[in-house]
Formats: structure tokens, sequence, C-alpha cells
């Protein structure tokens, strides 16, 4: 028996799992000894398939009505048809319904009228986009680096739509795994797999210029890397072991830097996947288009031209002698002395840009206005860079990896290996050489015999079903985190995962086929008191729309969405107060330019352009995560800056317009049913008839009475 | 009620009639809905208004902070922390013995610069200011000074999210939304974390400066712009009457009720909201007409000259937003372009005659302001910035950035004026003694609003996440 992980042979994934845990032996450290004692928490354990109870037909109910029943208590109501197909909908697509959809539900009185729907909707293209929301934000993607700079990532974007083919495509869960962790190692020669590893990737990364410390650099990207893997997969929070052994976990220090280690010979890398025909034509249309710019730059400069002269040579009078003096010395005849004043003097005479184009006259800076202009609509046509994955690759030699005293990477500690954490790791070994560690990884946390992987996932699937994991801390199983409500659903759901190779659309449409996910949402007032946080799911979850999915409803009410999937991000009209934030020392003229074709702009938000310090108000206020860390449950707060971007925005008030275009020429009676149909998917009840009436009556608009039904806590909640 | 143990910390368990209606918006749907809510026996915790006044852990008299933060990293040396021997070793390089500072652009082994300017004991307490702050060299005895922060980074953004959120990283909460999270709102129709950048620009760090980070996005900071409007989507599009607006409202509030179940206090909520969203419309055009403020404050605070109108009227809106119940204000000197920060790199002197121009009489002014009107008492006023700068040069006649010691400073609130704390060496390069980090930084000033910095934490990711981490410690001798 092999435990403390000091063989260097690299054995076989499999084999080494199925070893069983011996007695610590002596030579483990005391913490050592103390981490194996604590290996019998619950999630570290091996999953067993249980037993269904026999009280329901499904094995979710049958699971789910055993504490139910216990309490003398059954589902909630089922769900109305109307209201099914509504939840079921947004659910699974994040858009609403369409009216012939409703139709047909509504008049298909066959039994397995909802499993077809259920089929039709995971069959959706939207439901990959639907997915990805939610995959990127445990993963905490966006598309540019974050901090000053915050560049954006030309290639990231394929990441994102990697995952949503990964969804739409119902790609087995432990291959999506591998190909995140090490598509690069175990799939070569595949790009969808060489994409996806631009998951090490997705995190922030700080990006500005002067002396740098690069091994603080690498320390950010490992830890980046860790934490991305741990948070997603491994549910466990080991980056709270980065700088002291966990505190309430059976985590080591030494367990956080092995597993920073198996990334010690992976690099972040932007790698071409186009073909050598595409890379020349890139080369081509792209020397067309710096040829079109080059003369407009040239007369820019001509224009500053002569400012930037006068001010230098002004500046240059205002110089000390001794630096004058250096400066006028040809460059060959300069001491080092001289040297350094030279260049003290060229920098103090150097004039700003901001001072250069105070110079100008009018005349002049109209002219110029007009050049940028010019400049800035070529731009729009900038040639799309031949393709590449923002990816990583392997480095020649690995680094060593030192644990690290509280984490400073100025403190180096004992040197450590590759490896995963001790209380899991049951002998498991990831081999020293450079090559293969992030496989040997990815294969550990893929086996079937984890005990963490297919629980973290499944509760992920849970959890966007049924509005809260059955772990209701779904990236943490330690013992900060929250026990299972259900821990033998979450066993039967995990082997069954397993067992239906890993297809996360098999989870999904069992959780969705259960009478638990189709009954109301409705409150009771026994069940609210004994049961506020409803850990019995004896009736649905309130659910609120994210910002994403509630844009993307205003814009299918309203007409205007544009349905085209994939490609690079866009950048949609942002409020001018938004664009002023936006940080440049420079001139602050194209920060935001938007797409030639407008109808772009009403793409769905998934693929807007997620820019870390820039957030978009609809999305901010309705708690979009910042992308700095991994979020796996989004807060839900309501306030009143929401209410008023929501009635005042210029898109809502710009898509109330256009929704009540879509409506013109309708009888009024007619006009209300069918914008109640369109926002809510139901006609108007009588009371809402009235309601609009006396609006109308009373000098109200269309307009304002539409953006009133959109800003309505029934178009914002799922039913 | 102890709300920082709960689950949710954010969310105060309201458990009788009483705390529900102290709780609401005060909304007239919200009143109503809550007469239904608060039926006998209805125990569960509804989640009505997360900004709700909450008593801090221990006494405090503060109510309101106001940040000033000078972007770019003003020069100890040339503020607060006089350093003659800079002149005797004027052109030198630093004496052996003393560890030369690589910065962002320099190695550390340019030769030393000295002050262009001079020092001054000023007030009772004879503390020191150059001769760049003659305004608020009048205010010195109701200023503690600290002489030794640190922080970890010489780049701008990172020592920015350090002095904002406590560390080097984007995406942790910044102080402004732990201290409204712990302490709620005293204002019902205004923000309670008001923002104002620099109109130039927004700082280097950018609105991860006053974001909420992972907690609720109600936390995060609001920016307040110049004009009579100062919220971003505050007034309706031009052609919609406030009437017309009120009317949509009234309509739209209609329909909520109707979609909302008595028991669903989360519904309940967003109902509250329109409503203190209509509040705000009002309020806030209110609270930036100085229409109410004499002639003697406006020109106190440099309203009547180009050099210092711009930051007089923000840092004058400061106190009529402290006098409205804002918890949480934040104003910086400096952003956008380099020429309107404190990022003296090259042209010190220029540079920080320049800022200081802009800045002085207004501060000193708000100070004054504060304490005449016997606001000073609740209102902690913080000064500082990422880094200050070198002794050494850049360029010749600039300083790069010094993150090993420099200095901000507190008053009012809870603060013990006329003093200064801790020390820099002969240089002003690095902390002698007792040097303070920002995880000190933001003990001391959870302290002063009567917050334990161990108590007021959030759940995230696995870890009880605290603006100190895993602590601070509280620098006593800043407190009364």
């Amino acid at each position: 028996m092999i435990l403390g992980c000091w063989v260097r042979s690299c054995v076989s994934v499999l084999l080494c799992l199925s070893l069983l845990p011996g007695e610590p032996v002596p030579t483990l450290s005391k913490d050592e000894q103390r981490v194996l004692a604590r290996r019998n928490w619950w999630s570290f354990q091996k999953v067993v398939r249980p037993e269904v109870p026999p009280l329901a037909a499904h094995p979710v109910d049958a699971f789910l009505l055993e504490k139910i029943q216990a309490k003398s208590w059954a589902f909630a109501k089922p769900l109305p048809k109307e209201a099914l197909l509504r939840r079921l909908t947004l659910d699974l697509t994040g858009l609403p319904p369409a009216a012939d959809e409703i139709q047909a539900f509504l008049e298909d009185s066959s039994v397995t009228a909802y499993e077809k729907v259920v089929d039709r909707l995971m069959a959706s293209p939207a439901y990959g986009e639907r997915w990805a929301l939610k995959w990127l934000d445990v993963v905490r993607y966006a598309d540019t680096n974050g901090f000053e700079l915050d560049a954006e990532r030309t290639h990231a974007w394929r990441y994102r739509d990697y995952v949503i083919e990964s969804f739409n495509r119902n790609k087995p869960y432990d291959q999506f795994l591998k190909e995140q962790i090490a598509g690069d190692e175990l799939y070569p020669g595949n790009k969808d797999a060489l994409v996806a590893t631009g998951f090490l990737r997705a995190g922030p990364e700080h990006v500005v210029g002067g002396n740098q410390d690069l091994e603080l650099n690498r320390q950010e990207a490992l830890v980046e890397m860790t934490a991305g893997v741990s948070g997603a997969f491994l549910g466990l929070t080991l980056n709270c072991a980065r700088c002291h052994n966990h505190k309430f976990d059976p985590i080591l220090q030494a367990d956080y830097y092995r597993l920073q280690a198996v990334f010690g010979a992976t690099k972040g890398d932007e790698i071409s996947i186009a073909s050598k025909a595409e890379e020349e034509r890139y080369a081509h249309v792209q020397q067309a288009h710096a040829a079109k710019l080059e003369p407009i730059k040239k007369a820019i400069t001509e224009i500053e031209k002569p400012h930037r002269e006068r001010l230098r040579a002004e500046k240059r009078t205002r110089l000390e002698p001794h630096l004058l003096a250096a400066l006028n010395k040809p460059k060959e005849e300069r001491s080092p002395e001289e040297k350094i004043l030279a260049k003290n003097a060229e920098d103090q005479s150097n004039p700003a840009w901001d001072e250069v184009l105070a110079q100008l006259n009018p005349e002049e800076r109209e002219r110029r206005t007009g050049l940028r202009q010019q400049m800035h609509a070529i731009n729009l046509d900038e040639p799309e860079p031949a393709a590449k994955a923002y990816a990583v690759a392997p480095m020649d030699k690995p680094e060593t990896t030192y644990i690290l005293k509280v984490g400073d990477h100025n403190s180096k500690l004992d040197p450590v290996g590759p490896g995963v954490p001790l209380v899991l790791a049951n002998g498991f070994q990831i081999p020293e050489a450079a090559h293969g560690r992030r496989a040997a990884l990815a294969e550990w946390l893929a086996s079937p015999e984890h005990p963490l992987t297919a629980r973290v996932m499944v509760n992920r699937i849970w959890q966007l079903r049924m509005g809260a994991g059955i772990v209701r801390t779904p990236n943490d199983y330690g013992t900060l985190g929250e026990r299972p409500t259900h821990p033998q659903l979450l066993n039967w759901l995990a082997a069954e995962f397993v067992a239906q190779g890993w297809q996360v659309k098999a989870i999904d449409k069992l959780i969705l086929m259960s009478e638990a996910y189709r009954q109301s949402a409705e409150l009771d007032e026994t069940k609210l008191r004994e049961d506020p946080e409803n850990k019995l799911y004896a009736r649905a979850f309130r659910r609120r729309l994210e910002g994403e999915a509630l844009r993307d409803n205003v814009l299918a009410v309203s007409g205007m969405l544009n349905p085209k999937r994939g490609g690079p991000p866009i950048k949609t009209p942002i409020e001018p107060e938004v664009y002023d934030l936006i940080f440049t020392e420079y001139e602050a003229d194209n920060l935001w330019p938007l797409p030639k074709d407008r109808s772009e702009m009403y793409r769905r938000s998934i693929y807007l352009l997620n820019k870390r310090t820039v957030r978009l108000p609809m999305m901010a206020n309705f708690d979009q995560p910042d992308t700095m860390t991994s979020c796996p449950v989004r807060p839900v707060s309501t306030h009143a800056l929401q209410s008023l971007s929501m009635i005042n925005s210029d898109f809502m008030q710009q898509q109330s317009k256009a929704f009540s275009q879509r409506l013109q020429g309708m009888p009024a009676e007619e006009r209300v049913h069918a914008a109640h149909q369109l926002t809510l998917g139901r006609p108007a009840r009588p009371v809402e008839l009235q309601l609009a009436r006396e609006f109308l009556a009373q000098g109200g608009t269309w307009n304002d009475y539409l953006l009133a039904l959109m800003n309505r806590n029934e178009f914002l909640y799922l039913p | 009620m102890n709300f920082f143990t709960s689950p949710e910390p954010h969310i105060p368990a309201v458990r009788t009639r009483r705390d529900i209606l102290r709780a609401a918006a005060h909304g007239f749907g919200a009143l109503a809905l809550q007469g239904l809510l608060a039926k006998e026996g209805y125990a569960a915790p509804p989640r009505v208004n997360p900004l709700a006044p909450r008593e801090p852990h221990f006494p405090s008299k503060v109510k309101s902070v106001i940040f000033l933060f000078m972007v770019g990293g003003p020069g100890q040396m040339d503020t607060f922390d006089p350093k003659p021997a800079l002149e005797k070793y004027a052109g030198q390089q630093l004496p052996d013995g003393i560890q030369s500072a690589p910065s962002q652009f320099t190695k550390g082994d340019e030769p030393i610069l000295p002050s262009p300017w001079k020092f001054k004991q000023h007030g009772q307490s004879g503390m020191w200011v150059s001769e760049l702050m003659p305004h608020l060299a009048e205010c010195v005895d109701d200023i503690c000074f600290v002489r030794s922060f640190t922080t970890d980074s010489v780049v701008h953004a990172p020592a920015m999210y350090q002095v904002h959120s406590g560390r080097i990283l984007m995406g942790f909460p910044s102080m402004g939304a732990w201290v409204t999270y712990g302490l709620g709102s005293e204002s019902d129709n205004l923000p309670s974390y008001v923002v104002m950048p620099q109109p130039e620009g927004t700082p280097e760090g950018g609105t991860p400066c006053w974001g909420a980070g992972f907690l609720p996005a109600v936390h995060q900071g609001t920016v307040f712009r110049s004009g009579p409007n100062p919220i971003m989507h505050l007034k309706p599009p031009a052609g919609v009457t406030p009437e017309q607006q009120r009317r949509t409202l009234d309509l739209l509030q209609k329909m909520n009720e109707l979609d909302t179940h008595p028991l669903d206090s989360e519904m309940a909520a967003r109902i509250s909201a329109y409503e203190l969203a209509f509040k705000m419309q009002s309020a806030a055009p209110e609270a930036v007409d100085f229409a109410s403020e004499t002639e003697a404050t406006r020109r106190m605070y440099g309203l009547h000259q180009d050099r210092t109108r711009e930051f007089g009227s923000r840092l004058l809106l400061s106190r009529r937003l402290v006098e409205r119940g804002v918890r949480f204000i934040q104003v910086y000197s400096g952003g956008g372009p380099v020429s309107i920060q404190w990022d003296a790199h090259k042209d010190l002197k220029q540079n920080h005659e320049k800022m200081c121009g802009l800045t002085d009489q207004p501060i000193a002014a708000l100070l004054k302001d504060l304490k005449a009107r016997g606001l000073l008492d609740s209102t902690l006023v913080i000064w500082g910035s990422e880094f200050g700068r070198l002794p050494t040069s850049q360029s010749g006649n600039g300083r790069d950035h010094n993150r090993h010691g420099f200095t901000m400073w507190f008053a009012g609130g809870g603060v013990k004026g006329g003093q200064a704390i801790g020390q820099t060496d002969d240089f002003g390069l690095y902390t002698v003694g007792e040097g303070y980090t920002m995880r000190d930084f933001h003990a001391t000033i959870l302290r002063l609003l009567g917050l334990d910095q161990h108590k007021l934490w959030y759940l995230h990711n696995g870890r009880h996440e605290k603006l100190t981490d895993f602590g601070g410690k509280v620098i006593d001798q800043v407190l009364a």
C-alpha cells in the first residue's frame, strides 16, 4: 500500500484509485495523519447507488416525497399547462415560448405532450446558450483581461462557443472536463479540445507596462488555474490553503501547491488553428486595411507636428543648463551620466498628447476630428484575424513548485511535486514529467469512482432547474459548505449520471420529467413557516430572470431579437455615464465602437462583450457576477437603481417603442391581449383589461403601457 | 437580532410587524402588502429592504464617511512628512545601508530629489504641512496623520484595489460596500454609497474601486455626476413628463400587486423599490441643487474661482449628502489623462502645484464647514492614495511610486486630531518602527464606525470573507 505518495513511477490512474487505503504509516507527518483521519467526510466517500424508496414512479419524486410525506405534506399543486410551458421554455432556452408553441402545447392532450416539449427544447440551440450562461459564471469567463488596461482577448470567445456547442451536442461530461483541463495533451491535433483549454485562462490576468515581477505574474497565473479547477470540478475551496493549512477542511497547504504543480509546465498561449491559406489571406487583407489607414494617420501627424515641435522647443528652453548641455551633445560623445541626463531632458521636453491638442486652432481641430472619425469608420471593417485558440501550451521544462509562506512568492518553503489533495489521493500519483500532468489530473477527476466529480455536476444541473442545489454551496463540499438536503438523492443522481455515460441531457431531462419540477411556486403559509428555505422542495422556488435573460426576453417581446449564434463578442450601446468610466489615459474618442451592422446589437446577451471593468448597468444591477471569482450561485438583489434603469434607460424606452410598433394597427382590446400574450404567454384577464382601459383613458401612451408590462413581477419571474 | 451570523447575513431577520414597517421603504403599496404579510404567527424572514439601517457592534457616533482619494500618489515628502535630509543628499544616490526601492519605472538608484516646497508647523498641535496646502494647514488640529502606511504593489490599479478592498486583486467588495452591508442606509431616498470620480476620467482601478464584489449588487457604489440629474437613468427621457411617469408607475404598481402573493416578500421588495426610485427622482436633484447655500459657503469651497470650482462643488455636495443620511461618499481627485492625476513621474513641481491648487481650499472648507455645522463628530473624513512617491527622481524632476511608507490622514468622527502617528526614515522611503498595512487601515475605519472587523463577514465560496481578510490591527492612537 502506497500512501505517502512518494513513489515516483507513474501508476495507472484506475489502478491507483482501486487501491484500498491502509492505516496511516508512521512516516507521515502529524498534519498528514490528521488529514487522513478525516477521510470519512461525507463528500469524500465513494458514491453508492441507493435503493429508490417505493413512493413514486419517478425516482426524483420518490426521494423527495420521503421527507415531504414525513411532514404529512404533498408537492404543491401542478402548474397549469400554460404556465408550465412558460417555465420550461424560459428555463431551457432563456427565451419565452412563441405563440404557436403555446397553442400546440395547449391543444396536445396526449400523455407525452410535456415530454415532447422537453425534447424539442433540449434540441434547440438556445439550450446550450442557456447552459453556457451558468457554466461561464462558474469558470468566471470574460472577454477581457481585467485590471487597468483590461484589453480584449481577441480569440477568447471560441471557448464560449465551445461551451455552448458542448451542451448542445450533449458531450459526455467526463470528456468535457478532460478537454478543458488537458485537451491539448489528451486529444492532440483536435482544435476544439485545444480551444477548450481556454478554461485554464478564463480568469483575470494583470497585464501592465513598466518593470515586471515575473515570478509574481507567474504565481498569479498559477493561482487562477488552480482556483479554476478546484472550484469548477472538485467542489473544494482549495485556495483557502494557499497561505496555510485549510482551517476547516482536511486540506494541507502542501496539497494546494501540489495541485498548483500540476500546472508547473503549462503556460498561456495563443495557438493558430487556421490553415496556411487562411493565415495568408488574413495577412493580405490586413495589409490592405493598414494601407487604408496609413494616409489618414499621416495627415493627423502632419497637423500635430508643428505644435509638438514648438512645444518641445519651448520646453527645452526651460531645461536646466546641464540637461540641455547633455542633450545638445552628439549621442556618441555622451558619457554614461550624460546619457541619463539626455534621456531626462527628452522626457522633460516631450509634450503630452493633451498638451499638443490644446494648441490646435479650431480649423485644425475640426480637420483632425474628421480624420479620426474616418479612421474609426475604416476600423469598423478591420478584418477578423485568422483563427487562434486562446489556450495553453506545454513548457519545455517544468518549473519547480514550492510551498510559499503565506502565499508570498518571495518566501519559498519546501519544493513539492504535482499531486492531488492527500485526503482524496488514495495513493494516486501524477507523473513528474513535464508532459501529461494535466492529463493525469483530468483522468483522475473524470474517473467514475471519483467521489466529487459527478456529485458536483449533478448538483449544478439540479440547481439550474430546481432553483437551489441539493448542496446549497455548489463550489464547496467541505465542512463550511452546506450538507446536502437529500444525500441519497444526490448519490442516486450521481450514480445515474455515470451510468448514463455522463450525459448532462439525461440527468437534465430526468429532473424536468419529475412531478417536483412541475409543481407550482405559489407560497403556502405552513410550508413557508416550517420550511422557509424550501429544503424539502415541497414547492417550486420563485426564480427571477438573470439580467442577461431579462434583456433577451425584452428583445424577444419587442421583436428585435437577433438570434444569430456564435462569433466574436458584440458591443451594444452604453450610457455616456458608463462610457466615461472606461479607463484611459489617452484620447477617449473611440473606446466603444458599435458594430456596423446595427442588428448585431440585438444579439442574445451571451454574445455581448463581457468586459471586466465595464459592466453593463442592466446586467450589473441584476447581479451579473463580476467574473473575478467563480460564481456558483448568483445573489438576487432588489433595489431602486434597478427600477430606475428598467423604466428610464434608453434600452427599455427604445424597446417599449419597438414593442408598441409591433402591435400597431390592432384594435385596442386585441392589442392588450396580444401584449399579454407576448410578455406573459397568456391573454389579459378582465381586471387587466380594466387597468389598461383606465390607463389609456387617462391619456397614458401605449409605449408606457408596454413599458409597465415589461416591468411586471410576472414578466421578471419564472412561473 | 444578530444578522451577522445568520446564513444570509446581509438580510435582516425581520420578525415583528413593527420591524417590518421600519424596514420597509415606506412605499404605499409596500405598506398595504406589509399589512397582509404581518399576519399573526408568520415568522419567516421576508426580504424587505436590504439597506435598512442597522446597529453597529460597538457604540459609535460616526454615521457617515467621506473618503477623499488622490489618484496617482501624492509625494509624502512634499506634503505632510518633511524630510530635510533630502536637501543634504540632493543629486546623490541613497547612502550606503539604505536599500534602494525598485518601482514600476525606476530602479531606485536614481539621484535624490529634494522637495521643492518648504514645510512649516501649524496649529496648536504644531503639525507639519508643506506650503502646497495653506488652507488645510489651518485644520491640522482636527487631523490625525498616519505617516507609515504601506501597500503591496507599485502599480496603480492593484494598489488602488488594496486601498479600496483590502486585496491587490479585482473582485473583492470595496470598503463602502462593506460599510453599507454592515450598517445599511440612513437615507430612504438616496443611494447609501455615492461615488464622485474626476469628470476628466476614471481612476486607473476603474469601477471595481467601488464595486460590491461578491456582495449583492445593492451594495455597489452609485456614481454621481455633475448636473441636475446626478444619477444614471434618474429621469425619464425627454418628452416624458413627471406626471406621465407617475401614471406609468401607478399602473405598474397595480399590476405588481396583482402578481404578488401576500406572503411573497421578494415581490413586495420590488414594489418598494419602484416607490423608492420615484422618491429618488426628486430627492437627488434636490441634493445637488446649491440654491439654498449662502454666498459665504460657496466662496469657502471655492465655487467662485475656476481653479477650485469643480472639486469644491463635489465636496459641497458631499456635505449635503452627509446631511441627507448618505452612508459612504467616495470622492476622487484625479483620473483620466496623466495631466490630471497626482502621478508626477516628471515635473513634480508643476503637477503637485496644480493638483493641490484644485483641492486644498475645498478640502479645508469641507472640514471647517462640517465642524461649524456640528457634523464633524459624526462624519469620518479620510484622505489618501494608493501609495506615495520615492525620494529618488525620475526623468530628473519627477518621482516614481513608493509603496513602502506614505501618509494618509483621518479627521472627524471618533478621531483624535492634532497628531502624527508612525514615521518613515530620513528619506521618506521606508517606514521606521510601526508600519501599517491596508488591513490596519480598514480595521481602524471599521472600528471608528463601530464595526468589529471579525464579525463583518460574508460567506463566499467556502470562506468567511472579510474586509480585513485574516485581520488587521486597529491603530488605537487614531481613536479619540
